[in-house]
């Protein structure tokens, strides 16, 4: 992520209160969220959007249905592909190719997580099988860079599948045997996605010898390693990765785990009741509230 | 654990606004009249004064400039600032203080350990590094400004110097108000140093037992005690809160924030909603003093 | 032209408008608290969003800093699904390096440049929902989140794009009016001054429709200024109200 450089008097000063005292330099504990604010149904030209902001990191989603050929490994289901673009507006340093290696690195997760076929009703989305089908393309730009940029694209993403209406299609079969596809154009004959099984991601940092959830710039420039753990509703970890150049050790991997995981299932909670409320809205104000 | 998620809040700023008498927008004319002298924010064209920023006209005598509301530090000479340093160079250290170019920190400029007044030598040069290197915070007074606008600092004095435990907090350098001075010692038992180019530093007050400041040669790396670190994450909640509501920050408003926050748990002044009950009571218990 | 009539016989326009309407134009400074400077806008259902930082120190790639003024970077992109069929790639293909170039000459044409030697000032400037007049979208952005940033200049530069249909011309078009092959004129220019600092045009017109269509494009930037100027002006007040106030 874009890092800032500290002295060695606030590296400390951060540090010793990670680790003795459960105090953060904002008053947070460890296990604590900053406020998020969630909006869907941005973007009017897209499938379903999204716009999170987590303090000072805010990103975009946008995800468009296409209808195509199948993979050839899969080819009755439907798929979905990340793009990572890490908007100049976020940094000077993200303009031109800047943010191209971390872009990639963040696309290859997403596409991890989201690969195993429990995710999404992958079937739902084969139109034809071997000839025609959906293929979500979920397009994330990040328009602020403040720390903890997994965990807020991820509930970014979540939140734009939730408000994704993918136009109702009918196949008919003519008389000599070929296909007809029909794609209706009424706006209100759609399908959404059941999103229920989708994972959030949680980042746990370790700072010196403790560690944290919702990271700030500050924290991350003191910490050398942490684990982001897709964590789903229940519970479950749908996958995990370690990043960082420091090494841990098992013990405090297991402590990170776990509170990845009752944190995950707190977050992905929160997130249902908001987007049963709010997340099928189609038309909200964007960046002009 | 609880974790919000909301939507998205009404920006804060004034709902009721009246448009100041002197509001120009870049294009704009001022006045026709040859007399007066152009300042800042203006250029001439045609014998006519036109504005080239948003902001409000001021006059003092003859001469007419316009502020704009947000820029970036324009350094004064003898102003307190709180920087990083960014490079270490030839007998020079470059500090980042939020302007339009690095300040400069010359090896000469600043006080040897010990006290020690004499000529740098070429060991002076090559210990630099073990003084200050890429990423410490150190406090100075603005010298002089270059003819390219850059400026260059000093740290003569005891109380500048590398600073050590605390929190760096970053607002606009229009919102700092120019005081005497910008080094308060609060009663919270927290010290706050409201740099010109708006970078603000909270620490602990040193205590009597411990040594006077003596320019930061010394770092105290022992942990901070739970009730401090709690008084300095309140204030750096409240000075964010004041930025955000886009109010002047001096010592007087910050010490009214902070006696207003003390109604709510530390944590809890992250909400926006509750940071707007307090910048609310001090912006009225201010209007009342002002009047 | 086949298919969609772009003008009606009772001179309305496929969204309704009337051929010297602009279209609903909405706008914010000051988006992000981050950047120096920032502003959004929307014209009709194309959204762009503008970043300003700097001016600061000229940062590794772009050279050696100038000795006598300020290195202007621009860079266009567009988010990939801001267009209908999804694009590839936000940012360095053909289209998007000239468009920031362009941004590049407009601004400096405009900003005082001597004022700050040896420093260099980023404008980004990113097309969120891409329905026609991107480019005009895109310098009024940019032009309220320099003011927003506090860089002077010597005035407004506000763009707007004009057509031809049946001998009328059409102001501020859509990209279904763009994309029926008639010709498009972009201009941008400084209000108070009329002069003009780009100049653009795309496929074939007629140069005795020249100055009737440049008129309008003229007129519509002019219409823009006041827009964009009474903004500009209330978020003034506010931000001065509320820092008066302590």
């Amino acid at each position: 992520m874009a890092s800032i450089q500290l002295g060695e008097g606030e590296k400390t000063f951060i540090i010793h209160g990670i680790c003795k005292d459960d105090l953060r330099s904002d008053g947070r504990t460890c296990l604590s969220y900053r406020n998020f604010e969630l909006e869907c149904g941005v973007v009017s030209n897209t499938s379903g959007s999204a716009r999170l902001k987590l303090s000072n990191t805010q990103v975009l989603v946008g995800v468009k249905a296409e209808m195509g050929p199948p993979n050839p490994l899969n080819p009755s289901r439907g798929g979905i592909e990340f793009f990572v673009d890490f908007s100049a507006n976020a940094s000077p340093k993200f303009a031109g190719r800047g943010g191209d290696e971390l872009a990639a690195e963040i696309s290859n997760m997403l596409g991890l997580v989201y690969k195993n076929k429990k995710m999404l009703d992958y079937k739902s989305l084969c139109v034809i099988a071997g000839q025609c089908v959906w293929t979500l393309y979920a397009d994330i730009v990040v328009l602020e860079c403040g720390g903890n940029l997994l965990d807020a694209i991820a509930l970014a993403v979540k939140a734009a599948l939730y408000n994704t209406r993918i136009p109702l299609v009918t196949v008919h079969k003519d008389m000599d045997g070929t296909e007809d596809i029909d794609v209706s154009s009424n706006p209100h004959d759609f399908v959404t996605l059941d999103t229920k099984n989708l994972p959030v991601l949680v980042t746990v940092t370790t700072v010196g010898s403790g560690h944290i959830v919702d990271a700030t710039l500050e924290e991350e420039a003191c910490s050398m390693a942490c684990i982001v753990a897709a964590v789903n509703k229940e519970g479950a970890i749908d996958g995990m990765v370690k990043k960082g150049s420091g090494s841990l050790t098992i013990d405090s991997i297991y402590k990170m785990l776990t509170s990845a995981k009752q944190i995950g299932k707190d977050l992905n909670k929160s997130l249902d009741d908001f987007l049963s409320k709010k997340g099928s809205d189609m038309s909200s104000k964007g960046f002009l509230t | 654990m609880a974790i919000f998620i909301t939507t998205p809040r009404k920006r804060h700023v004034c709902d009721e606004f009246t448009e100041p008498q002197r509001l120009v927008t870049p294009g704009a004319t001022i006045t026709a009249d040859s007399d007066f002298m152009r300042g800042h924010g203006t250029y001439m064209e045609e014998d006519e004064l036109i504005a080239s920023v948003a902001g409000v006209v001021e006059k003092v005598n003859k001469l007419i400039s316009v502020r704009p509301l947000k820029t970036r530090y324009n350094g004064e000479v003898g102003d307190v600032i709180v920087g990083r340093i960014q490079e270490v160079g030839q007998k020079r250290w470059k500090v980042d203080v939020n302007s339009r170019l690095n300040a400069i920190l010359m090896l000469s400029a600043v006080n040897l350990p010990g006290g020690e007044l004499r000529k740098r030598s070429a060991e002076d040069e090559l210990k630099m590094r073990q003084y200050l290197t890429e990423g410490d915070l150190i406090s100075a007074e603005v010298q002089s400004v270059f003819s390219d606008g850059a400026l260059s600092l000093h740290t003569r004095s005891l109380k500048y110097g590398k600073l050590g435990q605390g929190i760096m907090v970053r607002v606009s350098p229009s919102l700092i108000k120019r005081r005497k001075t910008h080094f308060h010692n609060l009663t919270c038992g927290a010290s706050v140093i409201l740099g010109n180019n708006g970078y603000v530093w909270i620490t602990r007050t040193p205590t009597e037992e411990e040594e006077a400041p003596d320019g930061g040669f010394v770092q105290n790396l022992q942990p901070v005690s739970d009730e401090d670190r709690r008084v300095l994450a309140r204030l750096r909640n409240c000075i964010l809160g004041l930025a955000d509501h886009r109010m002047m920050l001096y010592d007087t408003s910050v010490i009214y924030t902070y006696a207003a926050s003390e109604d709510y748990p530390v944590a809890d002044l992250l909400n926006p909603d509750i940071m707007k009950d307090v910048i609310l009571k001090v912006r009225q218990q201010l209007n009342q003093e002002a009047t | 032209m086949a298919g969609l009539e772009l003008l009606s016989d009772e001179g309305f326009r496929l969204d309704g408008r009337r051929p010297s309407e602009l279209r609903k134009i909405r706008l914010r400074l000051g988006v992000f608290d981050q950047a120096d400077g920032s502003a959004y806008i929307e014209q009709g259902n194309t959204k762009a969003l503008a970043t300003v930082y700097g001016p600061h120190e000229v940062l590794g790639g772009k050279g050696k800093p100038l000795h006598d003024k300020v290195i202007i970077n621009c860079q266009y992109s567009m988010a990939t699904f801001s267009t209908n069929e999804r694009k590839n790639r936000p940012q360095g293909d053909r289209k998007s390096t000239e468009m920031s170039l362009h941004l590049q000459r407009t601004f400096e044409a405009t900003i005082q440049t001597h004022l700050y030697p040896r420093s260099q000032i980023d404008i980004f400037v990113q097309i969120l929902q891409a329905d026609g007049g991107n480019y005009c979208a895109c310098v009024n952005a940019a032009t309220l989140a320099i003011i927003n940033a506090g860089i002077p200049m010597k005035d407004y530069v506000c763009a707007c794009s004009s057509g031809y249909v049946n001998n009328t011309p059409l102001t501020d078009v859509s990209y279904l009016e763009e994309s029926q092959g008639g010709p498009v004129v972009t201009v941008a220019m400084l209000p108070k001054s009329e002069q003009i600092a780009l100049f653009k045009m795309d496929n074939r017109l007629h140069v005795d429709h020249l100055e009737q269509v440049l008129e309008v494009a003229s007129k519509g930037c002019k219409d823009m200024y006041a827009v964009m100027n009474a903004a500009v002006k209330e978020h003034v007040s506010r931000m001065a109200k509320s820092m008066e106030c302590s």
